[in-house]
């Protein structure tokens, strides 16, 4: 146990309800100075509620939240602004700044009334653009920067808060893979630097376990596992919280543990969250072909599921994202039999299957062929492809099976917004246990 | 470690630009000031106006004889001065106060509703203030001295109505929805109490459609004096706010995380700004478009940092009022138009534009 000096934010039963819904039930936690705290859990678990509740945004129902050794809620906004940084998951300015100003913005909470900003206070700002890796940057508007640049300078001017705690939101989730890298690396060495407490919730638990001292892990609003990165992921945890079913590997390089996901424990019927939409509809793509036609679903409404997609293909980045059940398959590999089991556990489920404008090889040909045998059960439509692409490295056969669908009563669409327009015409369009 | 200055170009530059843009604005409203009174609806030499003008500025130093080889009235020299100094002067002074009361608030407005279409008007200013004045008018209360009770009737009505709006939407404050309900909802009840004074009063109407048009004239030094001391007052200290209003637009939760109170600011700003408002239109009656433009107007040139939007929306509103008064009388010389037909005239074609462009960018940007 620490005493009371040593820690940075520490909460005590801490229970958050929305309404009918409880966000936080009893949640204790203790988070001493200097360590890189992930926090994770599914969506709608409590992690954003939980670093709402340490900013003093929210008081909870029952419980008390303290940030070094104080009461939250007893805090000045400015007390708090000093003590505790945040980095949102998502910032849109409307206006244009120079990214110094908007770095300087940090420096509010440090300054008196009609007090400008010092000599000072901009060179803390440029340090930390030059920390973030923006130091050529200072005078690009913030509307005209890239989302991954935008972030870190929003990590810049959290630094340049001197808080000594900083709580991050997912601030990762709108980057690329190597922009995430480079922001949680950056994060990492930020705090050992300037030995700041980090409290991040992290959706990707394989970043989670790269940087993290510490996991701490929420399911339903409670804290369900805490503990080193070793400690906490398992392969049951994975089945227990998320219900997904994955092999726990260890990184040959780093040690640290990784995870790689295979697919649910129970798709069709118990996901970890229920979802009240139309759907589901499966999009079969790869390679980037199914993503414009997953958001488009999503956004329309729809429960959408993916698949069979290859690990580290951009569709399967993409349908996480929106939350879809996916079949998944090692990286080149061909499709195997248990992931095409798994492929027709969705089909089944499905209300409507899109076939993407996919290049077709050996490898996945078995999403086409399991396609097939679906037609006739729900509406296949397949998107047409574009005229001068080849797409077909099966050697003709792939033509075949598209061709055979055709025949057999698959619709033709032209892109999303016609895709749309028949799923809306649909005859049937409920799901079938 | 490099010096301060070099050290931070983008700031220092824009902090440069900040000062030049504001010291223009100033030097063009000083220039109107001089000009404007050389226009009015009688006919006096604009060598004799600027020679009144810097007669009366010096105390009586500067030309001993400012009418010199003018036609004198029946009245004398004395009358030309009264007209010049007294009438014309006093005009244009509550022109830039009250265009930039009605500049500072709305550039306010917009900032803490992150909306560009807010104005000083939303809080329910207009529809208090008519009903304020409407009292004082149809009661005939005191009629010596209702000069300054029509004004402060106004004032009161305009300020009451913005702190109900305020209070009755607190519950669930933020939402712009709300506030705006609230407004909409109140005015038209203090609409309907209005109509219903003047349903029986009919003799009023006319006195309260001027104000509800907003005019310039027939006002003096005091009342001049008492609209600069509240605008300037309640004007200086919503500019000092210009850092919050920019971290404001970030969002309020982002603002609160970077120390900014954002409930407690923003019901001062609120404050404020009704204040100014009220204050400004109190002895004019309501200007449209002022408030509304001016701010964007200075967005254009200088870019949406607010703690040079407020002064700048201020100059701006103070200048755009000035040249409404100065158009109306090239346009219609000799008749007393209401200023607030004119900066009417003027404004909602710019509001049009604004909303066309709005439409334009949200769908570009948008889904």
């Amino acid at each position: 146990m620490t005493g009371p000096d040593d820690s940075a934010l520490r909460l005590r039963g801490v229970t958050v309800r929305f309404g009918p819904r409880t966000a936080l039930q009893d949640v204790h936690l203790e988070v001493p100075r200097g360590q890189f705290v992930a926090l994770a859990g599914p969506n709608g678990s409590g992690k954003t509620t939980l670093l709402r509740a340490a900013l003093g945004f929210l008081v909870p129902d029952a419980g008390s939240v303290e940030l070094f050794g104080s009461d939250v809620l007893g805090l000045t906004v400015a007390e708090r602004a000093r003590r505790v940084a945040w980095v949102p998951q998502e910032e849109n300015p409307r206006d244009d700044a120079p990214l110094l100003d908007y770095v300087l913005y940090g420096r509010y909470a440090h300054l008196g009334w009609l007090q400008g900003e010092s000599a000072r206070d901009r060179e803390a700002a440029l340090d930390a653009l030059a920390a973030v890796g923006l130091a050529d940057r200072a005078r690009d508007g913030i509307l005209s920067v890239s989302g991954g640049e935008k972030q870190r300078a929003i990590l810049a001017r959290a630094l340049v808060q001197e808080a000594p705690l900083v709580l991050l939101d997912e601030p990762t989730s709108h980057l690329d893979i190597a922009h995430q890298l480079d922001l949680l690396s950056r994060v990492r060495d930020l705090a050992r630097e300037r030995t700041v407490t980090v409290v991040a919730a992290l959706h990707d638990l394989n970043l989670a376990a790269r940087f993290a001292d510490r996991i701490v892990i929420l399911s339903r609003g409670r804290r369900v596992a805490d503990g080193s990165p070793a400690e906490v992921l398992s392969e049951e945890l994975l089945a227990r919280v998320w219900g997904v079913v994955a092999d726990l590997r260890r990184d040959p390089r780093t040690g640290a543990p990784y995870l790689l996901p295979h697919h649910l424990v129970a798709p069709a019927t118990t996901g970890p969250t229920p979802f009240l939409g139309k759907g589901p509809v499966h999009v079969v793509g790869g390679g980037g072909s199914g993503a414009v036609y997953m958001r488009a679903l999503s956004e329309a409404g729809y429960r959408v599921t993916a698949g069979a997609l290859h690990l580290l293909d951009s569709d399967l980045e993409t349908a996480e994202n929106l939350g879809a059940p996916s079949a998944v398959e090692v990286p080149f590999a061909p499709i195997g039999e248990e992931v095409r089991g798994k492929l027709r556990i969705l089909l089944e489920g499905a209300t409507a299957i899109v076939v993407a404008p996919f290049p077709v090889g050996p490898s996945n040909l078995p999403n086409l062929e399991e396609v097939l045998r679906q037609l006739g059960r729900v509406p296949v439509l397949l998107v047409r492809r574009p005229e001068a692409e080849s797409w077909d490295f099966t050697g003709g056969r792939a033509r075949q099976v598209e061709e055979e669908l055709r025949r057999g009563g698959a619709r033709e669409v032209a892109g999303a917004t016609e895709m749309l327009a028949a799923l809306a015409s649909a005859p049937v369009l409920v799901a079938t246990q | 470690m490099a010096a301060p200055g070099a050290s931070s170009p983008a700031s220092s530059k824009a902090h440069g630009r900040r000062t030049w843009v504001l010291g223009l604005l100033l030097g063009l409203l000083g220039l109107g000031v001089l000009i404007s009174p050389l226009l009015g609806t009688v006919a006096i030499s604009p060598e004799t106006v600027l020679r009144i003008l810097f007669h009366q500025a010096s105390g009586g130093a500067l030309f001993s004889d400012p009418c010199a080889g003018a036609s004198v009235p029946a009245s004398g020299c004395a009358g030309l001065i009264e007209i010049v100094w007294d009438a014309r002067l006093s005009e244009v002074m509550l022109a830039v106060v009250v265009g930039a009361g009605l500049g500072i608030s709305g550039g306010t407005l917009q900032g803490v509703f992150r909306n560009p279409l807010a104005d000083p008007f939303l809080l329910g200013i207009s529809s208090g203030g008519t009903l304020g004045a409407a009292v004082v008018v149809v009661f005939q209360i005191d009629v010596a001295q209702q000069n300054l009770l029509l004004p402060l009737f106004a004032f009161i009505g305009a300020i009451a109505t913005s702190v109900v709006i305020l209070a009755a939407a607190r519950s669930r404050f933020g939402s712009v929805e709300t506030l705006l309900l609230t407004g909409v909802a109140l005015s038209s009840f203090l609409s309907s109490i209005l109509s219903l004074l003047l349903l029986y009063n009919p003799t009023g109407s006319l006195q309260v459609d001027f104000w509800l048009l907003g005019n310039l004239g027939s006002l003096d030094w005091t009342q001049d004096g008492i609209a600069f001391g509240v605008v300037l007052v309640a004007g200086t200290l919503l500019a000092t706010h210009g850092r919050e209003l920019n971290l404001l637009q970030l969002g309020p939760d982002v603002a609160q995380s970077l120390g900014v109170d954002s409930r407690k600011i923003r019901v001062r700003l609120l404050l404020l700004a009704s204040v100014t408002t009220a204050a400004a239109v109190a002895f004019t009656g309501i200007i449209g478009f002022v408030g509304l433009v001016s701010p964007h107007v200075v967005r254009r040139v200088a870019g949406s940092d607010y703690r040079l939007v407020l002064p700048g929306a201020a100059l701006v509103g103070g200048g755009f009022l000035l040249a409404a008064r100065d158009l109306s009388l090239v346009a219609f010389p000799g008749t007393l138009l209401p200023i607030g037909i004119f900066t009417s005239f003027a404004g909602a074609p710019f509001f049009a534009y604004l909303l066309y462009r709005r439409r334009q960018s949200s769908t570009m940007g948008g889904t």
